[in-house]
């Protein structure tokens, strides 16, 4: 195993370790994002057994990808205030697992391919709603220092993900047109699932549902 | 990769990283920026209400001062003045004139005493607090009912409850402000005052049979006073509903959510309720 594949793991169990010992502590998104954390710990782990022992981790790639679509964007539903955003994103969520089960039965094979037809539009859609929190964030300002506001970090940790993971799938697809080196962006990619990780923490660990922003 | 692409490959992840930096950075100074804007707003919100409820306060006390040396000029000095003629005219008198007149005058003093606590009574501007607004309305009620220019009428309806100091103080100059009206311009007979309590939901309406007017009759200053009450309203998150027609007399209906929050209310404020 790469030592920034372990590193990840390490992060992300650090991560779902906090998500439990908080969970009391946490409002309703929160605790959504805390089973997303858990799940995509528990899906990492099954992706390495399955790589070691049939070379192949293909579907639990697949079940990853739109599990932490549905995940996200539910967060996002009840982050936002604003109803027209919500209904979107509920219209999103459906969209995106209808096209899914298409993808995987016609386009890329649920046992063969990671499906990036579903990942790039999902982290498309992550940075918009990331966005849009932002902006709503700005309309309705509550008196929380910003860095001790949770919202502010997952958020701020969505948005860099998001805009990483496009930014390196254009990237690799452009080393991969010049026949270029492209195991930069594999290392790097860890690195921005750690740092990731690391901000899901912050926005843990400043959650609090006594002094939330967050509606219930 | 050659050194070229390596380059490339450099620059334009730390463009994207220094932009994104550069984006939350810029967020978080904005968003700083719009609370403190918003601090501001809710300052200056919190201030204009102290204003406004002081001078309501100042007009309640004007209000009250003025009925006080009407009916001490009206009331005890007339009674007192008939004391002092009765027991002039005694001394001339009879022993059972005497014994008559004094035992009149004993009576009558005994009514001043009476009226001068009431108007003690009326004189306290903390009454409000201790006593509540159906309390208050209730003695106000009954002195204008013995004064004998219109005659009101008093009805609740459900459970009372108290709707915070300055709440019920801004509620009972409105009040008031409506009696007032009704004595001054609208030549009723008859004030209706009647206060619901529902658990989500509190009414005052105060209805009186005067003349009544016409929104178009009113010029600035006829409408200030009915303005005032609006506004007055707005700001303890009220909504006042102003009904009248040449004629038909006046209807003003305050409508409060009493669990309902103002943006001015915070931890120590006495309207907060729970």
């Amino acid at each position: 195993m790469n030592p920034l594949s372990t590193l990840e793991c390490v992060t992300l169990l650090i991560a779902a370790g906090i998500c439990l010992l908080r969970y009391q502590r946490l409002t309703f998104p929160f605790k959504i994002l805390a089973w997303a954390v858990i799940t995509s710990f528990i899906l990492k782990l099954l992706a390495n057994f399955f790589a070691i022992k049939y070379k192949n981790n293909a579907p639990i790639l697949q079940i990853d990808c739109i599990t932490e679509f549905i995940f996200f964007s539910v967060i996002y539903y009840y982050l936002f205030k604003n109803k027209l955003i919500k209904k979107a994103i509920a219209v999103s969520i459906i969209i995106i697992v209808a096209a899914f089960f298409i993808n995987a039965a016609f386009f890329q094979p649920f046992n063969k391919v990671f499906p990036t037809y579903i990942y790039i539009p999902s982290q498309i859609l992550f940075a918009v709603f990331s966005l849009l929190l932002f902006k709503e964030m700005l309309m309705y300002p509550v008196k929380i220092n910003i860095v001790k506001q949770s919202v502010f970090w997952y958020n701020t940790g969505v948005l860099f993900y998001s805009t990483t993971m496009f930014f390196f799938l254009g990237l690799s697809n452009y080393l991969a047109e010049h026949n270029l080196d492209d195991d930069f962006i594999f290392n790097f990619w860890y690195i921005i699932s750690d740092v990731f990780h690391i901000l899901i923490c912050i926005a843990i660990l400043t959650e609090n549902k006594k002094i939330s922003v967050t509606d219930e | 990769m050659n050194d070229e692409g390596l380059r490339l490959l450099v620059l334009l992840t730390v463009l994207f990283f220094v932009g994104i930096t550069c984006f939350i950075i810029y967020f978080i100074v904005l968003y700083r920026s719009k609370q403190l804007k918003n601090k501001r707003e809710q300052e200056q919100q919190q201030y204009a209400f102290q204003q406004e409820l002081l001078r309501a306060q100042i007009e309640m006390q004007e209000q009250t001062l003025l009925h006080v040396s009407r009916e001490i000029h009206d009331n005890v000095t007339q009674v007192l003045s008939f004391v002092k003629l009765s027991l002039a005219l005694a001394v001339n008198s009879s022993e059972d004139q005497k014994k008559a007149k004094i035992a009149e005058s004993r009576e009558l003093v005994s009514q001043a005493i009476n009226d001068l606590r009431d108007l003690s009574k009326s004189l306290s501007f903390e009454h409000i607090t201790r006593l509540g607004l159906l309390k208050t309305i209730d003695i106000e009620a009954a002195r204008i009912n013995k004064s004998g220019l219109i005659q009101t009428i008093l009805s609740t309806e459900g459970d009372v409850y108290p709707l915070g100091a300055q709440r019920e103080l801004v509620l009972f100059r409105i009040y008031q402000e409506a009696l007032n009206n009704a004595l001054k311009h609208s030549g009723a007979k008859h004030f209706k005052i009647s206060l619901q309590y529902h658990p989500e939901l509190f009414n005052l309406t105060l209805e009186d049979d005067g003349n009544g007017f016409s929104a178009r009759s009113l010029d600035g200053s006829g409408g200030s006073g009915l303005k005032n009450m609006e506004n007055r309203a707005t700001l303890i998150g009220a909504v006042a509903a102003i009904d009248s027609a040449p004629g038909k007399g006046c209807c003003i209906k305050v409508t409060l959510n009493p669990l309902e929050q103002r943006l001015y209310t915070d931890g120590y404020h006495p309207d907060r309720l729970g």
